[in-house]
């Protein structure tokens, strides 16, 4: 066998085949970063519809299903489902507590009245809260509300439990001046009111130290019971998880939906104004225009409620726009709560209630049943549930919509909900793979150039072979020994460099947008260098690597300046999160792709290297002979 | 008398350029006995290097204009597999050019022929080729590549090649062309030694004199023998 080695030699004494490596390598790079993206952005989209909503989606918008809760115990009924929660939806506007002053803005926002607790096992809600904890820079601010919107209570029930001494202290430690005199003191706190001992303590918290020996142990519980918040470190999400703050119904809305909340250049979030503008600090008005039952608007109706934490779904346009309020609340609001029916000409006269409604309900299925199985069992939970309706003869007001007649009710997977987004993202990624199919065409025609020229320069090699004896196949199996070498190589290069780029999607795009300045002074000085040494060495220096070092000096200098400039533009936001519907960049191999484009990269290039063989193996050796 | 090694009957050759064809050999008969070293004298355009490639099947004749025949049998007619055994097995060429592969060691150049199939093998190409090159005056040069060498030195390397799967016969031609008269000689005194060992030897050339070293001279004119001289 010489085939070996003359293949490795001719892969190693050479810069052409490094080149045909390269192109390999970086073909195969591209096509994994690129359907590596699309598939996880695919896979955020499908998950995210579990995260959201579930599995199946039953819709009955505006007016809502009655009875929801005989239509959940129906569905629930079915082994194949884990939950079931009734939501009710509509728009309205929120008032946010920001700017300063009376003129407030108001955002446009998605109601969703939810059940917490059965909502969050169907979706992943509690997975997405986010503040676990007060954050540090915001605590004081938090503590500062206390005193300056409760200072009665703090009154009432903090300062009773301050004795003499704990008072005297709390004055020693809080007065404008050097206090010596102990009647002093004690003259001082005689003459204090309540009111005036509470802010000398909420001074005192902010400013003081030992909290605990001056104010003494029961005074320091009775406040933490105050704001529990800043103590217990599982309040804020139990707040969250419950949609109650301080006993009170509380909003969460989604992420983006307070302009405070900043994501910063590395993809970290931020509150404006050093944590000021946190939203579970304050209160917002919620105010939406009620349906009445025949489709008409009645009065808008309002309501103020405390935020109570904020939810980070991962999709920027559910983040943007979604708060989470209680059912009942938005049920009020709605007016698809339960209500007395009158007699039109008799307003006194009831002639009937009005039930509860919800607009949706949402289900969660057990893991590994298809959505379209789930889907079905939902249609004939449906159906159960009308013919109990009509069994139990309620009056045509009470009767929910019928499947099928009533064109409103929908009963559909999350996907089929979705398929208007979803949709275009699949095309987009068979969009990408046929243009990248094109890349491996132009990629292929590389190998065939390169693997060309390698042939033909070495023709006189094979009619030196052919004279000692080779074959034809001998011959051709040269080259694709060498093409089978180049592509598999290139593809275990391109399949590293792939899984390289990907999983550091983040913080490419993160340098993208704040480019560091190291790489831009590196760049820089390395091109100076570069000029220096070749100005010291230009003297009896060939052509060649004279005009490579002055290009790659331009190249160095250039990349270096723009970097540089790029920085002081303040960098390119490529990953936007408004135009990109999901917050993060996947940055996960999709491995099967990988690998099917890795081996599909190997074979092409062995295909690729089969040309030039051919014409190598019909290459006349007498011919190749004949002059030096 | 035994039958020739090589013996070429009536062979034609033509080349076509083009549309025109170029007759080459026309009806040249010659053979090359056991053990003989003969050598074959003609002017430039004679037909010569065509005539050794016939004989060393790396060329086939017109189709049915002509014989050669390998002790009797004929190889014009056989398949390519047996054509490429030929080749290895029985003949040995050295060329005007040397013809090594530069990316090759001068070892691995020498044990080349030895890997093809029909060849005698790794591990005893390795031997008889490193034995080869210290008898030629190259056991320093083992490792090193062709274009590090002088001309004598490519040539015994391409000597060593050409012998490394002891052919039956070595088809040499102009193998002195490209080297002074010292280095020349020097050659020729290397194929003088291995023709007294039993080597039969063809050997094209220019040169009167060199010719007179071998047994037996021919001279090619126009493609076709002119006169032999003992
Ligand atoms: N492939 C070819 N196509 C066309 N003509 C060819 C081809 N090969 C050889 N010839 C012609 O055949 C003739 C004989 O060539 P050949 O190389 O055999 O001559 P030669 O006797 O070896 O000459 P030299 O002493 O110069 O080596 C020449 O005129 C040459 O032009
Ligand atoms: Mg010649």
């Amino acid at each position: 066998m010489y085939q070996p080695l003359l293949t490795s030699r001719y892969l190693t004494t050479r810069m052409i085949p490094l080149l045909a490596v390269a192109a390999v390598a970086l073909c195969v790079a591209l096509v994994i970063v690129v359907i590596s993206v699309m598939t996880g952005f695919l896979n955020m989209v499908r998950s995210s519809g579990q995260t959201l909503m579930g599995d199946v989606v039953i819709t009955y918008p505006i007016r809502g299903i009655p009875q929801y809760d005989t239509l959940i115990a129906a569905i629930e009924e079915h082994p194949e489902i884990v939950a079931a929660t009734p939501v009710v939806d509509t728009w309205g506007l929120l008032r946010m507590p920001y700017p300063e002053g009376d003129a407030k803005e108001s955002e446009q926002v998605q109601i969703w009245g939810i059940e917490p607790e059965s909502f969050s096992a169907v979706t992943g809600f509690s997975d997405t809260l986010q503040w676990d904890n007060v954050p540090d820079n915001v605590s004081a601010d938090v503590l500062q509300d206390v005193f300056d919107h409760r200072s009665e209570e703090v009154a009432d029930t903090v300062v009773p439990l301050l004795d003499e001494q704990h008072r005297m202290a709390l004055l020693r430690a809080t007065y404008h001046e050097e206090l010596e005199d102990d009647a002093m003191v004690r003259h001082l706190v005689s003459i204090a009111s309540d009111r005036e001992l509470a802010q000398r303590i909420g001074w005192f918290l902010r400013h003081g130290e030992e909290h605990s020996t001056v104010l003494g142990a029961g005074a320091i519980a009775a406040m933490q019971h105050l704001e529990p918040r800043l103590h217990d470190s599982e309040q804020l999400r139990r707040d969250g998880l419950t949609l109650t703050r301080n006993g009170r119904a509380a909003i969460v809305p989604g992420r983006h939906v307070s302009k405070a909340n900043v994501r910063t250049s590395t993809g970290e979030y931020r509150v404006a104004a050093g944590g000021y503008w946190w939203l579970p600090r304050f209160e917002g008005t919620l105010t939406t225009l009620p349906i009445d039952s025949r489709g008409g608007m009645l009065e808008p109706e309002s309501v103020v409620l405390p935020f109570a934490n904020e939810f980070a779904s991962g999709v920027y346009l559910i983040d943007q726009t979604r708060v989470m309020v209680p059912l009942d609340v938005v049920q009020r609001m709605t007016h698809l709560d339960e209500a007395e029916l009158v007699d039109e000409d008799d307003l006194t006269t009831v002639v009937g209630t009005s039930p509860a409604r919800a607009t949706m309900v949402l289900v969660r299925g057990q893991d590994g049943i298809p959505a379209t199985d789930l889907r079905d069992i939902v249609r004939a939970a449906y159906r159960s549930f009308e013919a109990q309706c009509d069994a139990e003869n309620l009056p045509d007001s009470e009767q929910p919509p019928r499947l099928g007649r009533d064109p409103g009710l929908g009963i559909l997977t999350w996907e089929e909900q979705n398929a208007s987004f979803i949709g275009p993202v699949e095309k987009e990624r068979e969009l990408m793979r046929t243009l990248f199919s094109i890349v491996y065409l132009v990629c292929g025609a590389l190998i065939v150039a390169i693997f060309w020229a390698i042939v033909y320069e070495k023709t006189r090699d094979i009619g030196i072979l052919r004279s000692v004896g080779a074959s034809r196949s001998g011959i051709v199996y040269i080259f694709l020994l060498y093409g089978l070498f180049v592509g598999v190589s290139g593809a275990i290069a391109g399949v590293c460099l792939g899984w390289l780029i990907t999983t550091n999607m983040p913080t490419i795009h993160d340098a993208m947008s704040a480019p560091p300045l190291w790489l831009g002074v590196s760049l820089v000085s390395a091109s100076g260098l570069l000029v220096i040494w070749r100005g010291l060495h230009w003297r009896g220096c060939k052509l060649l690597p004279l005009l490579l070092g002055i290009l790659g000096a331009v190249v160095l200098g250039a990349l270096g300046i723009g970097e540089l400039m790029l920085r002081q533009s303040g960098g390119v936001v490529l990953w936007d999160p408004a135009v990109y519907y999901f917050t993060d960049i996947p940055s996960d191999v999709d491995w099967a792709s990988a690998w099917i484009t890795a081996a599909a990269a190997a074979v092409c290039s062995v295909i690729a290297a089969a040309i030039p063989a051919a014409r190598a193996a019909d290459i006349d050796p007498v011919g190749a002979l004949r002059y030096e | 008398m035994s039958s020739p090694i090589l013996e070429a009957r009536d062979v034609y050759k033509t080349y076509q350029l083009g549309r025109v064809d170029v007759p080459v050999l026309k009806g040249c008969s010659m053979h090359v006995n056991h053990s003989e070293f003969l050598a074959i004298l003609g002017s430039s355009g004679s037909g010569k290097s065509t005539l050794m490639h016939v004989l060393g099947g790396l060329d086939r004749t017109d189709s049915g204009r002509g014989d050669v025949l390998h002790k009797g049998s004929p190889i014009t007619g056989l398949p390519e597999r047996q054509l490429n055994r030929y080749r290895a097995r029985t003949i040995g060429f050295v060329f005007q050019f040397y013809h090594l592969l530069p990316e090759l060691t001068v070892l691995e150049n020498a044990m080349l022929p030895g890997l093809v199939p029909g060849g005698i093998g790794r591990n005893n190409a390795k031997r008889r080729a490193r034995s080869l090159l210290e008898q030629f005056g190259l056991s320093h040069r083992l490792d090193h590549r062709p274009r590090e060498l002088s001309g004598g030195e490519r040539q015994r390397t391409a000597i060593a090649r050409a012998l490394v799967n002891g052919p039956e016969v070595l088809l040499a031609d102009e193998p002195t062309g490209n080297l002074d008269e010292h280095t020349g000689a020097e050659i020729l005194d290397l194929l003088t030694e291995a023709h007294r060992n039993g080597l039969t030897i063809v050997m094209v050339t220019h040169d009167r004199k060199i010719a007179d070293r071998a047994d037996r001279a021919i001279r090619l004119v126009d493609g076709v023998l002119a006169n032999e001289s003992p």
